[in-house]
């Protein structure tokens, strides 16, 4: 749906790029999610996305067009839900609505039809008479999503969607933002949260200064080549064991330990009971998307 | 159309809830033109009462002193208090405060009314003068000057009596020392439709205010302005294919719309609510083309104003510069453009400066318009240089918002 070919963006000439040579694809009917920590350039990319920057060098095609001419056949194509809260303080959270619903040139029953339907999307019924400077963070949230989703967008650019807000409030983000391309509408995602990324999105891009280091399907980027097993126990990892599989202290009775195949865990879990250690917890097979960052950027997305 | 008639929308709902933008936009220009009127009524009206009291020490008590006396209380520029008993009286007077002169008509004065000093061998008293020290030395000036044109008239009534039936002039046995000269003198303005009479102090003060008033849209302008800016709301518009010149047009109508009803405002104000407080109703145009001229000064005076608004919001960051900006930015043009203190009363160098500030371009228009009665050619090069402001100023806005977006 979305081709993104070797493109490149700086921000002053001689300054360095904030984008350098990046090629993504993103498959209509997803939740693609761009990940990456502050300055990687994943704003910059969906600044490029949404039109308001022009990138330097590279291409990218939205179903087989230039983007500027999509965007030129349908303003609704792509729609921005930007980090901050993009509206109005001052006017109630109907009248913005109403608003961005005239800015993208919907009339009458046709907008009232699209405001409803955002309005219920969001629930946010309860509130649509209040000012949206008196509303929590939470609804802010909303009512921001509830506005991208005005002119029933083919694609959604999703910039930090959840900053601020309280865990139930997140919770049903994520859960309305998952449910988009059952709608048709498909998302890109960028936060911090990789909890988040991992939830709901179904391909992922690594970005960090400018360049993607990884992207694919999650399930394949989290898959270990060598199976790795996270294991708590009630007491020490007897040496001998802790020296076959490599292991690593991770605290606390906590151990991390290499397996040559997944085949290989029940003989370990027999050796664990015949050393008198008993298991409390124990996870195999993946990586976490904190871990895979490490691994390729040898520093924590949060830093 | 859908996305002007929104943006309209949008602007005037946040505008009727931005209270404080309403009250500088309003309020304030009201109260300031009641304020003004009231304080500078008399600056305006040539020969009306100047609040300096004076006292006069009548050492003669001769008819003609009495004469004199009453050839000063014709002139209503000044208020003479009761008589002091004696000239050190009249000082102990100043000093408290209760006047801020005292004349002192010496004894013998109506005896050698025509006779000058060592004319006759005998030396002639002069009048006295007492002043106080705080007192203008214009107003000392107009005292004196009118002390002097007083004698003269009471010279010339004396004279004529005297020596009336040597020169054939017609004198009436036993008539009054005093008499009635054709010397008052009426001012009369000149105007395009015959003689006009001097703008009075409410003509000054609403067509000042209004100005002063339109260029405050730059409050509420700004304030909303860097919201957008501020909270992403502006790229967010441009994600969605607004173009900025849409956006801009957005605010221009609101906000014109806003200043025409501020004249109108200020104008029911001038005709209604200052006669209320003492002074005379302001006086529109009486024909269909002079109120059509006056709108054109006001719409040129709305564009310039809007336009500067629109610039202070592209420059400044935070509503506080904003604030400050365009507050000073009004002040300083308002200050320098004759609406706080009227041209005329300025040094020339002053006035040359006045010539810089748009307020003064459309002061001048409304002027023409009001005062003048002057036609549509008359107000063209206010109009010009009002519109030529507002195309600089939207033009620079301009390019001051692509430079600042092209910079993210």
């Amino acid at each position: 749906m979305l081709a993104i070919d070797g493109v490149s963006f700086r921000y002053r000439e001689t300054g360095p790029a904030a984008l350098d040579a990046v090629s993504l694809d993103v498959p209509a009917g997803a939740v693609y999610g761009l990940l990456g920590p502050n300055g990687a350039g994943k704003t910059t990319l969906i600044s490029l996305l949404a039109g308001l920057l022009a990138p330097r060098g590279g291409t990218i095609t939205l179903d087989g067009r230039p983007l500027a001419e999509a965007r030129a056949a349908n303003r609704r194509a792509i729609a921005l839900v930007p980090q901050d809260y993009a509206f109005y303080p001052m006017l109630t959270a109907g009248e913005n609505l109403r608003f961005f619903a005239g800015v993208l040139g919907l009339q009458g029953g046709e907008a009232r039809r699209q405001v409803d339907a955002a309005i219920t999307f969001a629930r946010l019924e309860q509130v649509v008479g209040q000012r949206a400077e008196q509303l929590s963070g939470g609804l802010r949230r909303r009512l921001n999503l509830a506005i991208g989703l005005l002119g029933k967008p083919q694609l959604l650019l999703l910039d930090e969607p959840t900053v601020g807000v309280d865990p139930q409030s997140r919770r049903f983000l994520l859960d309305a933002i998952a449910g988009l391309p059952a709608a048709g509408t498909t998302v890109i995602y960028t936060s911090h949260y990789m909890e988040e990324v991992e939830a709901i999105c179904q391909r992922i891009a690594i970005i960090d200064h400018g360049r993607v280091l990884a992207e694919g399907a999650l399930a394949d980027l989290l898959a270990s080549p060598r199976p790795q097993l996270d294991i708590e126990l009630d007491g020490p990892l007897p040496a001998e064991l802790a020296e076959r599989y490599a292991a690593s202290a991770q605290g606390n009775c906590k151990f991390r330990l290499f397996l040559p195949s997944t085949a290989a865990l029940a003989g370990l879990l027999d050796q664990l009971a015949a050393a008198g250690c008993g298991v409390r917890q124990l996870s195999l097979g993946r990586h976490d998307l904190e871990q895979l960052f490490m691994q390729l950027t040898s520093r924590s997305l949060r830093d | 159309m859908t996305r002007l008639h929104a943006l309209w929308l949008k602007e005037s709902i946040a505008l009727l809830r931005d209270r404080h933008g309403l009250l500088a936009l309003f309020i304030m220009p009201t109260v300031f033109i009641l304020v003004m009127t009231m304080a500078l009524r008399d600056a305006f009206s040539p020969g009306a009462s100047i609040d300096a009291a004076y006292v006069v020490v009548d050492l003669d008590r001769s008819p003609h002193s009495a004469a004199l006396l009453k050839r000063l209380d014709q002139g209503v520029s000044f208020r003479r208090l009761a008589p002091p008993a004696d000239p050190q009286a009249a000082r102990q007077g100043i000093a408290d405060g209760r006047q801020v002169l005292a004349l002192i008509l010496p004894q013998g004065f109506g005896e050698r009314l025509l006779a000058p000093a060592g004319a006759d061998g005998q030396p002639t008293a002069p009048l006295q003068l007492f002043t106080d020290p705080a007192l203008s030395p214009a107003l000392q000036l107009a005292f004196r000057n009118q002390v002097m044109a007083a004698l003269g008239a009471v010279r010339a009534d004396e004279l004529s009596q005297r020596a009336g039936l040597l020169f054939g002039l017609p004198v009436k046995p036993g008539a009054a020392v005093q008499r009635d000269w054709p010397d008052e003198i009426v001012s009369l303005a000149v105007g395009k439709a015959g003689s006009l009479r001097p703008p009075s102090s409410v003509q000054q003060n609403v067509p000042a205010w209004l100005i002063f008033a339109m260029f405050f849209v730059v409050i509420p302008v700004s304030a909303i302005f860097i919201i957008e800016r501020q909270q992403g709301t502006l790229q967010r518009l441009r994600a969605m294919g607004l173009p900025f010149h849409l956006v801009l047009a957005g605010k221009l109508l609101p906000f014109f719309v806003v200043n025409q009803l501020q004249a109108v405002l200020m104008v029911l104000v001038g005709i209604f609510l200052v006669p209320l407080f003492g002074s005379e109703a302001l006086e529109l145009p009486g024909s269909l083309p002079l109120l059509l001229n006056a709108w054109a000064v006001a719409a040129a005076v709305s564009l310039a104003a809007v336009a500067f608004a629109l610039l202070v919001a592209s420059l400044a960051r935070t509503a506080e510069q904003a604030t400050v900006i365009g507050g000073v930015g009004n002040i300083l043009m308002g200050a320098i453009g004759g609406i706080m203190v009227p041209k005329f009363v300025m040094p020339a160098a002053m006035q040359q400066l006045a010539a810089w500030s748009p307020m003064a371009w459309g002061l001048e228009g409304f002027h023409i318009v009001m005062l003048r009665h002057g036609g549509f050619a008359d107000i063209l090069p206010s109009l010009a240089r009002l519109l030529a402001f507002a195309a600089a100023a939207l033009l620079l806005a301009v390019w001051l918002n692509h430079r600042s977006l092209a910079a993210r």
